[in-house]
């Protein structure tokens, strides 16, 4: 078990930028779109909003999760970065796969806090929904910007990819646990009924859904209170009809990611530098406090439970916060459950309780307890890389009161962000706003 | 101290078609891990040796297969769930628990750990690997 030392200095995020969430190919007006223009819009957004020019900016950090599958780039940070002014800086690629986003803020604060760089950008695109064309293999030669629709087929048979190639795979069960496991563990731990973990499952969509349909950057927003009335049904009747198929022991069709297109950047400055560096600063800064980690592979059992609880108590011994002091609670839940027993492992929901808040609407935008403001993955969107610092985006857009029509009740002042993915990697980023 | 660069993982596919199930052990502290790696993730000794299971075992949770959880091939496995194993040796892992289905799972899930055995299970592809069979 690894404990956390201090940060060799105090590092904040200062600006963020993020593309609305999209099927790129589906829209005439965004089919086409590359990784440089949707990375450089994400990148170059996060220093307007941040105030600093590209030549402030020292190194960048370039997140994607399959980019030989979805962008035919075994090297994708070095194709782009004179998208966004920064042509011959330094820069390094990596992939956690769906956990890239959260671990890309880790290695941004790493490089500031060592004294390294001041001022460095960190990002991530991804093209959940296509693959350059023609999508037959990754070998053919491909189109300069021309995209097809990534199969389910194709999906499913990159996403093996993610699981240990020597056992895991052969045993037949890490791979597919990853859609019931925590379900399983939270209605055996916590003594709750099937029938309540799937109407927990259920409110969790419709608490994302409401929350992205006063998004205007997620992907999906046509509330589960309307489709039902387009059906004639109750929610309730629509939430268990063949509308919201059963597609795992306790998962839904709704309870799963949408798959999709986006790019979101983070910049990350040494705050004793913002200001000699940010002339054009516009917020407070945000400090990131403490970030823990935990990896396991999928043929750990519970494997998403194991890593959640040791990055998270990793990042309570190294500032001493506890569930009481968060605000605001983000999850990467491609899986719904995710949701809940990451809010609950952290403390943020009470334990044995935290089904209750969520079918009673309180971890809506709107609630006390609010969880995944932007719509989380099942319907803001999961572009896999990308997903984490679209988080971050949004949790540092409503600490600093910038939401508009769904800016949580209560000015949140501190926030976790509990990364998740690649079979399965867990991060757990602590941020709080600094007083000035 | 002998730190060797060899093939497990050969070995362990090699051993189940011998009818063998083989783990490694701890010269150290005795914990066994399963399937076979180079260190002890207990400990951290560098070195472990060949340790044969005694295939003996206990399921502590059952997930139920379905519609995303599933591939074609798993038909062959009849009826079974996945779940966390526990080996007599201590070691745990997710697995696949032949025996379980919709019918038998409320009243197994009300006794776990349930006792199963380790059993050799041959997949598309040409190779075997190891899945778990209820005791009954
Ligand atoms: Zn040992």
């Amino acid at each position: 078990m690894s404990a956390l030392g201090k940060y060799s200095r105090s590092v904040s995020i200062i600006g963020v930028g993020c593309t609305p969430f999209m099927y790129t190919v589906d829209n005439p007006e965004t089919d086409g779109l590359t990784e440089g223009e949707m990375f450089g819009y994400a990148a170059l957004t996060a220093m307007e909003d941040a105030g600093v020019n590209p030549r402030d900016v020292d190194f960048y950090f370039h997140g994607q999760a399959s980019p030989l599958n979805g962008s035919n780039y075994l090297t994708p940070n070095v194709q782009i970065a004179n998208w966004f002014g920064m042509k011959g800086k330094g820069s390094i690629h990596h992939s956690e796969a769906c956990c890239t986003g959260y671990l890309a803020i880790e290695q941004a604060v790493n490089a500031v806090a060592s004294g390294k760089y001041n001022c460095v950008l960190t990002g991530a695109v991804e093209f959940g929904d296509s693959t350059p064309s023609p999508a037959d293999n990754i070998e053919t030669p491909k189109h300069p910007y021309k995209r097809d629709k990534m199969t389910m087929d194709k999906f499913l048979r990159t996403t093996s990819w993610l699981y240990d190639r020597t056992y895991t795979r052969s045993l037949m069960a890490g791979q597919e646990l990853i859609y019931d496991d925590a379900a399983e563990w939270y209605v055996r731990t916590r003594g709750i009924t099937a029938e309540q973990m799937n109407d927990t499952i259920n409110w969790m969509c419709i608490n994302n859904r409401r929350n992205a349909s006063v998004n205007p950057l997620a992907i999906e927003r046509k509330t589960y209170e309307e489709l039902a009335k387009e059906q004639g049904m109750t929610l309730d009747e629509y939430m268990n009809s063949p509308f919201n198929p059963r597609m795992g022991d306790f998962l839904r069709a709704g309870g799963v990611e949408l798959k999709c297109d986006g790019a979101a950047a983070c910049i990350v400055c040494a705050t004793e530098e913002i200001g000699r560096i940010a002339k054009n600063l516009k917020h407070k800064p945000i400090e990131v406090l403490a970030i823990g980690s935990a990896a396991c592979e999928a043929t750990t059992p519970h494997f998403e439970v194991r890593a959640t609880e040791e990055a998270v108590r990793q990042a309570y011994e190294a500032t001493g916060l506890t569930g009481d002091d968060l605000d605001l609670f983000y999850a990467n839940d491609f899986i719904i459950t995710s949701h809940l027993i990451s809010a609950e492992i952290a403390g943020y929901l009470p334990y044995g309780e935290g089904w209750k808040y969520i079918c009673e609407g309180r971890t809506a935008w709107d609630g006390d307890k609010p969880i995944n403001t932007n719509g989380g993955r099942t319907s803001f969107g999961h572009a896999h890389a990308a997903s984490g610092l679209a988080d971050m985006y949004e949790a540092c857009r409503q600490m600093w009161g910038e939401c508009g029509e769904h800016q949580v009740k209560k000015l949140p002042k501190t926030t976790m962000l509990r990364g998740y993915g690649g079979a399965q990697n867990v991060a757990a980023v602590l941020i709080r706003t600094l007083d000035k | 101290m002998s730190i060797k660069l060899e093939k497990v993982v050969q070995k362990f596919y090699e051993s189940l078609d011998e009818g063998k199930m083989m783990g490694r052990k701890c010269s150290a502290c005795g914990n066994v891990e399963f399937p076979p790696v180079y260190a002890c993730n207990k400990c951290g000794n560098y070195e472990t040796e060949w340790y044969e299971i005694s295939g003996k075992a206990k399921v502590h949770s059952i997930v139920l297969p379905a519609a995303l959880s599933s591939k074609p091939e798993y038909k062959k496995l009849g009826k079974y769930a996945y779940g966390e194993v526990e080996l007599e040796e201590g070691t745990r892992l997710n697995a696949v628990i032949r025996g379980i289905s919709k019918k038998n799972r409320a009243e197994l899930t009300a006794k776990l750990p349930v006792d199963c055995h380790a059993s050799i299970f041959e997949r598309e592809g040409g190779f075997k690997t190891v899945v778990f069979d209820l005791d009954e």
